[in-house]
């Protein structure tokens, strides 16, 4: 295991979440089985005070947990300069099986935790705490996943051997037989970016429209279109090379760090738009989250766009 | 109208040392009522007040103002609650010594962010009401017992309340401040304000215009 500042920074931090993190998942059953608004017994008055401590820890792991994920991107990259073959955190991610896994959970941990969260915002808002039972049974089933990711994160550090040769970013992200997604590289690129406009076409029309269930679907679709349109199109543009489409390069200083505007952008995009399923105007909000959503999907969209008119206008052709 | 129903409160619940100050107590208390809580050190009258007020919770029971579950509330709407209800005098009155009188007594508003002139406004009625205007920019330290617990009464009635509570209003008074508080209550009657005193203080035993006496021992009312 590499025990750099970064990973010791973040494996003790798992342990500090794992820690809290159990403490919650006790508290979250108790709550759950026990739960009655109504009732005015000695069980019912300690399962309030226990609710408010469990929100508390779940709230402040959230917390950390958002600015940790950076902080984990920006690990990788920073091990990409000890790991032979590697050029940035893709080469990191790839060097072990666990690393794609790790990715993901952390992916959708962060959406889940988000959930949790507008849920428990929600439920403070009212006297009679409507969601708490609700909001406690959604936590026991994101600790588990929330386990896993501690887990495949121990494993990827542990298992990372910086004498084994990985495939760096440019192999990894290419239409070659190595490359996992090499068949997003063999959609028609005018098709793709018909689809990744249309998809944001329909958000707003879905907007216009307030149908909050279309607008969820349209909303996850975007997740898939607007990476792959920007791996198989956009990132050229940012790299200016037709050859590079690492989703992961343009975190780095070379690229001012756009990358994590980009990522940003689309994640609160997205996390907003989903989260109209289960709560379209947080009480006491004047924004809608439909609004939130389509403005930063919107700001998402104009961001990657900019970079090949730019480039355009400079150069005078396509890539 | 407030009411107490099957209140028991224990302290330390889940450790050796539990205490049980209440013990299913039920108290109804009709709007405008002024109701004396007498009893001893330890007694439980405190442990009652601070439950009307949101303060505290009960271990079990419940606690109903104006037909609001208050003891169900959560922080946030206790807070609220507070704010909008309920004047506390402490014992100690709680007041800050750095600050001046005016801004103490100010203190309920800020959340409110109402207009200067209606903070004037309603600072200028209560200082003039309780006879402490002539010392509104005075620092809290330097005033004597008695003015102190008139900054304290005054800040408790800023919000113009329904309910007043003091806790041992007068254990740090002689007893011509003390006589000056109970005319003060004599006011607040009059104002048709839900008053309740807990105190173990002999003046207050036997006054004309007192509703109620409710005598507590070991966290029971037992007469």
């Amino acid at each position: 295991m590499i025990l750099s500042p970064e990973i010791l920074a973040i494996l003790i931090l798992d342990f500090i979440f794992i820690f809290f993190a159990i403490i919650a998942f006790i508290l979250s059953i108790k709550i759950f089985l026990g739960w009655d608004a109504n009732s005015t017994t000695k069980k019912q008055y300690r399962l309030e005070k226990q609710s408010f401590l469990t929100a508390i820890i779940i709230k402040y792991i959230f917390i950390v947990k958002v600015p940790l994920f950076l902080f984990f991107i920006f690990t990788l990259d920073k091990m990409s300069n000890v790991i032979i073959g590697a050029m940035c955190a893709a080469g990191v991610v790839d060097a072990t099986p666990y690393g794609i896994y790790l990715f993901i959970f952390k992916i959708m941990n962060l959406y889940f935790f988000g959930y949790w969260l507008v849920i428990h915002n929600e439920d403070i808002k009212y006297e009679t705490q409507p969601y708490t039972r609700l909001k406690f049974g959604i936590f026991i089933g994101i600790f588990f996943l929330f386990i896993v990711e501690l887990i495949l994160e121990w494993l990827m550090f542990s298992s990372i051997n910086i004498d084994k040769m990985v495939s760096c970013c440019g192999t990894l992200y290419s239409s070659s037989s190595t490359s996992s997604i090499s068949i997003i590289f063999h959609i028609n690129k005018t098709l793709l970016l018909s689809i990744f406009y249309g998809n944001f076409l329909f958000i707003y029309i879905f907007y216009l429209l307030r149908k909050k269930y279309l607008f969820v679907i349209a909303n996850i679709l975007f997740i898939l279109t607007a990476i792959s349109s920007l791996i198989v199109f956009f990132g050229t543009y940012i790299y200016e090379l037709p050859t590079h489409h690492c989703p992961f390069c343009f975190l780095q200083s070379d690229y001012y760090y756009v990358g994590y505007l980009i990522y940003t952008l689309l994640f609160i995009g997205t996390f907003y738009g989903i989260i109209t399923g289960f709560v379209e105007k947080s009480k006491g909000n004047k924004i809608e989250n439909y609004k939130i959503s389509v403005i930063f999907n919107f700001l998402y969209v104009i961001l990657v766009s900019l970079y090949p008119i730019i480039f355009y206008i400079k150069n005078g052709v396509w890539l | 109208m407030i009411e107490l129903k099957n209140i028991t409160k224990i302290y330390g619940i889940n450790t050796n040392n539990k205490v049980i100050a209440l013990e299913d107590i039920n108290l109804k208390i009709k709007e405008g009522e002024l109701v004396v809580l007498r009893g001893a050190s330890g007694s439980g009258k405190s442990t009652i007040l601070s439950l009307i007020a949101a303060l505290s919770k009960p271990s079990s029971g419940e606690v109903i103002v104006d037909n609001k579950r208050i003891s169900k509330l959560q922080d946030n709407f206790a807070s609220i609650y507070r704010r909008d209800n309920i004047g506390f005098v402490f014992q100690k009155y709680n007041l800050i010594s750095t600050l001046s009188v005016k801004e103490n007594i100010i203190l309920p508003l800020v959340p409110l962010n109402l207009d200067v002139k209606d903070v004037e406004d309603k600072l200028s009625v209560v200082t003039k009401r309780f006879n402490i205007a002539h010392k509104e920019n005075t620092i809290v330290r330097n005033l004597s017992g008695g003015e102190q617990q008139r900054v304290a009464i005054a800040r408790a009635n800023i919000n113009n309340p329904k309910i007043i509570l003091a806790d041992e209003p007068t254990a740090n008074l002689d007893e011509k401040l003390s006589l000056n508080f109970i005319d003060i209550l004599k006011e607040l009657k009059k104002l048709n304000k839900t008053i309740i005193i807990a105190t173990h203080d002999p003046l207050f035993f036997g006054l004309d215009f007192v509703d109620r006496e409710l005598k507590i021992h070991n966290g029971k009312i037992i007469s």
